[in-house]
C-alpha cells in the first residue's frame, strides 16, 4: 500500500542485496503485512500545539504504490482540502480558492496542516529502498520487551534530509513500535512511535501512531485509524487531479 | 596678537599677488571640490536610507518582543489576543517626530496560477496609512496600487509576475499556512505590479489589504504583526525609537527597532561612505599642506634679510612665528570663502537637478538598496565645516616649520644675505 504516514517499512520490500540477509527477511515479512493493492482508510489526527489543540478527519484512498488521495472532512472550515499523490506530483486541491495546485518539490518537506508531519510523510513514497542500505542495528531487550532493531543510512549519492534512521520492531510479531530520526550530526530530530495493534482490515496493524519533533517539547501530533480496508476496487479516476473538486 | 601684526601679515600676502592666486586658487578649488563631493555623499547616503527603508521596511518597525526577525506568525503585538490596532497607531504620532504610522501583517504562502507555483512572502496593508508611510504606490508598473475599499486584490512585483504568467487582471490562487495551524487559501485578483529595484521584493512579494491577509491566515482583526513607522528626519530614527520603545511598553510589551538595527548590511554601508569621505578629506588635507608650506617657506626665503631687519629692530621671534602664521591662516581664510563661493552653486545644481550618473546605475544594488542613476545632493554643513576647519588647522600646521626656521634667524647673520 502506498500508505506511508511515516510507516517507512512498508516501501521496504526491496532491499538493496547488500543488506544483511536476515534483515532482508523480516522486513520482507513486515511489508508482507501490509501489501495490498488498494485500500481505503479513515483516520483522525490529533494536533496538539502550544496555540491549542485540533482535531482533523480524513480518507485516504491508495492504489498500488503511485497513488495517493488524502481528503479531510473535518472540521467544517477545513473540509474539502486534498492532497493527491500521483507517480511523483503532488497536487493541493484549495477548496475555497476551488483551485488545485501543483506543490513544488521544495513544499513537500514542511509541516503539512501545522501537524509534525510533512506532506512527504503522509502521501509520498519514500524510495527507501533505493535511498538507504539497511543494516541490523540491535537485537535483544529494551525495557523488557524483545525487539530488532535497523539502522537505515543513506546511500552516498542519495537525495535525502535524514542522516540515519533507526527502526524497532518487537520481535514476536514483528510490528514496528518505534522510529527515529538522525540529523547529519548523528542527532535525533523526531521520533516516531507506534502502539494500539488492533486487527483492521483482516490485518493487524499499529493503529495509533505518534510523531514529535524533539525540539518542540509537549507538542506532538497522534494519528488514529479508525477502518481501514485493503484490496478494495477503487476507481483509477479518483486519482485525477481534474476529479479533486468533488 | 597686534592689529599692526595683522595688517603687515595681509600686506605681505600681496607682496607677491602671483604666487599668493595661485595658492589660494587651488585651495579654494580643492575646497570647492571637497563641498561637492561632501555633498554629494550625504546625498546619496540619505537616498540609499530612504530607497532601503521608504519602499516597504520603513523607519522604525514596532514588533512584539521576539518577533523579529523569525517573523513567527503567531507572535502578534498583544500575544494571541491582540490588541486594539486604531488605538495603538494613534498613540505612535504623539511623538512629534513621527511622521506617520501604519499597521502590518506578514505572511508567507504558496502563489499559483496557470505556471507552477511558487512561495511568495505576503505582507498586508493599511493602504491609506501605507501610502503615508512608504513609497511603493509610487512604483507600480502596471494597475494600480491596492484600495481600502477593494478586498481580495493584491499588487506583487513585476519579476514575480512575469515568472508566474499573470498580468493585472489575473486570478491568482493562494495557500498559506494560518496561524491556527491550518491551510488558509483564497482567490485573488491582481490589481497592479511594482518593480522596486529590490531584487527580493520584485522576485516575491505580494501585498494585499490587512484584512484580506488576516482572513487568509486566519488572525483575528485584533492581530497584527508590525506597526511601520516613517519620522520627518530620518536621522532620528535611533533615538526616537528608544522613547517609543519606553512610552508603548508601559502599556504593551513591545520591541522598537530603529533602520539601522533592521537592515544591518544598509547602516554598515552609510558608515562605509563615511569613512570614505574622510579618506577623501585626509589625502586633499595633505594636498593642501604642501601647497601652503611650499608657499610660506618660499615667502621665508625670500624675506630673510627683512626678517633679520625687523628682529634687529626688535622684533621678537615669537611675534615672527606670529606674522608667518597670520600670514598662512589668511591665505587659508580667502581661500576658503573663494572656494565656498565657487562651490555654493555646484550644491545648489546637485541639489535641484541631481547628478547623471548612467542609467546602469539602476541595476547596481548596494546592500540590497538600488543605487539609481540621478544622485541628489544633500547639505551636509557639519562636513563641510569640517572640512573648512580642517583646512584652517592644516593651514596653521604647515606654516609651522617655516615660521619656526624665520624665529631662528639671527639678525646679523639675516642681514648680511644680499
Amino acid at each position: 500500500m502506498g500508505l506511508c504516514l511515516g510507516l517507512i517499512l512498508l516501501s521496504l520490500s526491496q532491499t538493496s542485496p547488500a543488506a544483511d540477509e536476515r534483515a532482508q527477511e523480516v522486513v520482507s515479512r513486515v511489508a508482507q503485512l501490509f501489501r495490498s493493492t488498494s485500500s481505503i482508510a479513515t483516520v483522525r489526527m490529533q494536533i496538539s500545539k502550544q496555540e491549542g489543540h485540533r482535531n482533523l478527519a480524513m480518507k485516504i484512498w491508495s492504489l498500488g504504490a503511485d497513488n495517493v488521495l488524502l481528503r479531510i472532512d473535518g472540521p467544517q472550515e477545513e473540509a474539502g482540502t486534498a492532497v493527491l499523490k500521483v507517480g511523483r506530483d503532488i497536487w493541493y486541491y484549495l477548496p475555497k480558492a476551488k483551485r488545485t495546485v501543483k506543490l513544488p518539490p521544495s513544499m513537500t518537506m514542511t509541516s503539512w496542516m501545522g501537524s509534525d508531519f510533512t506532506v512527504d510523510d503522509l502521501v509520498k513514497e519514500s524510495l527507501l529502498a533505493r535511498d538507504y542500505a539497511v543494516t541490523p542495528f540491535f537485537e535483544g531487550e529494551r525495557g523488557g520487551v524483545a525487539v530488532y532493531e535497523y539502522s537505515l543510512t543513506p546511500k552516498p549519492d542519495a537525495a535525502v534530509v535524514w542522516g540515519r534512521i533507526i527502526v524497532q520492531l518487537y520481535q514476536v510479531n514483528m510490528m514496528p513500535t518505534w522510529q527515529g530520526y538522525y540529523d547529519e550530526d548523528g542527532k535525533l530530530v523526531r521520533e516516531q512511535t507506534f502502539s494500539e495493534y488492533k486487527m483492521m482490515g483482516g490485518r493487524l496493524i499499529p493503529t495509533r501512531i505518534v510523531m514529535r519533533a524533539v525540539d518542540k517539547p509537549g507538542e506532538q501530533t497522534t494519528i488514529v485509524f479508525e477502518d481501514i480496508s485493503f484490496d478494495v476496487p477503487i476507481s483509477p479516476d479518483t486519482f485525477s487531479p481534474s476529479n479533486l473538486k468533488r | 596678537m597686534s592689529r599692526r601684526l595683522l595688517q603687515l601679515a595681509w600686506r605681505n600676502l600681496w607682496r607677491n599677488p602671483r604666487r599668493t592666486s595661485i595658492t589660494m586658487a587651488a585651495i579654494a578649488l580643492g575646497y570647492a571640490m571637497l563641498l561637492f563631493v561632501a555633498c554629494l555623499m550625504e546625498g546619496l547616503r540619505q537616498q540609499m536610507i530612504e530607497n532601503g527603508t521608504n519602499l516597504v521596511s520603513s523607519q522604525i518597525q514596532v514588533h512584539a518582543p521576539g518577533y523579529y526577525p523569525h517573523r513567527s506568525l503567531q507572535k502578534t503585538l498583544g500575544g494571541g489576543r491582540g490588541t486594539d490596532v486604531s488605538a495603538l497607531i494613534g498613540a505612535v504620532p504623539a511623538d512629534h517626530r513621527v511622521y506617520a504610522a501604519t499597521p502590518r501583517v506578514y505572511g508567507q504562502g504558496l502563489a499559483s496560477a496557470a505556471h507552477q507555483p511558487g512561495g511568495v512572502a505576503l505582507i498586508g496593508v493599511s493602504p491609506e496609512q501605507e501610502r503615508q508611510v512608504t513609497v511603493l504606490h509610487t512604483h507600480m508598473v502596471k494597475g494600480s496600487y491596492l484600495n481600502e475599499r477593494m478586498p481580495k486584490r493584491i499588487v506583487m512585483g513585476d519579476k514575480l509576475a512575469t515568472t508566474m504568467g499573470v498580468g493585472v487582471g489575473s486570478e491568482i490562487a493562494l495557500l498559506a499556512q494560518a496561524a491556527d495551524g491550518s491551510m488558509g487559501d483564497d482567490l485573488y485578483e491582481v490589481a497592479g505590479t511594482f518593480h522596486s529595484g529590490i531584487e527580493p521584493l520584485d522576485r516575491g512579494l505580494v501585498l494585499m489589504s490587512l484584512s484580506s491577509l488576516q482572513e487568509l491566515l486566519h488572525l483575528a482583526p485584533g492581530r497584527i504583526h508590525e506597526v511601520a513607522i516613517k519620522l520627518h528626519d530620518t536621522t532620528e530614527a535611533v533615538t526616537v525609537a528608544e522613547t517609543l520603545e519606553a512610552r508603548l511598553g508601559k502599556t504593551l510589551p513591545v520591541r522598537v527597532q530603529a533602520w539601522p538595527q533592521l537592515a544591518p548590511e544598509l547602516a554598515a554601508y552609510v558608515q562605509f561612505n563615511r569613512s570614505v569621505t574622510v579618506i577623501l578629506f585626509f589625502v586633499f588635507f595633505l594636498l593642501a599642506v604642501m601647497g601652503i608650506m611650499n608657499t610660506m617657506l618660499m615667502a621665508v626665503f625670500e624675506r630673510t634679510r627683512e626678517l633679520g631687519m625687523l628682529m634687529s629692530v626688535g622684533m621678537r621671534p615669537v611675534q615672527v612665528v606670529g606674522l608667518v602664521l597670520a600670514e598662512a591662516t589668511g591665505l587659508a581664510v580667502v581661500s576658503l570663502v573663494l572656494g565656498a563661493a565657487l562651490g555654493a552653486p555646484l550644491l545648489w545644481y546637485l541639489q535641484a537637478h541631481g547628478l547623471e550618473v548612467g542609467g546602469a546605475a539602476n541595476e547596481i544594488a548596494v546592500a540590497g538598496v538600488p543605487v539609481g542613476h540621478l544622485w541628489y545632493g544633500r547639505q551636509d554643513f557639519s562636513a563641510y565645516s569640517q572640512a573648512a576647519l580642517g583646512l584652517a588647522i592644516t593651514a596653521v600646521v604647515s606654516a609651522l616649520y617655516p615660521a619656526l626656521r624665520a624665529a631662528h634667524y639671527r639678525p646679523t647673520e639675516a642681514l648680511r644675505k644680499a
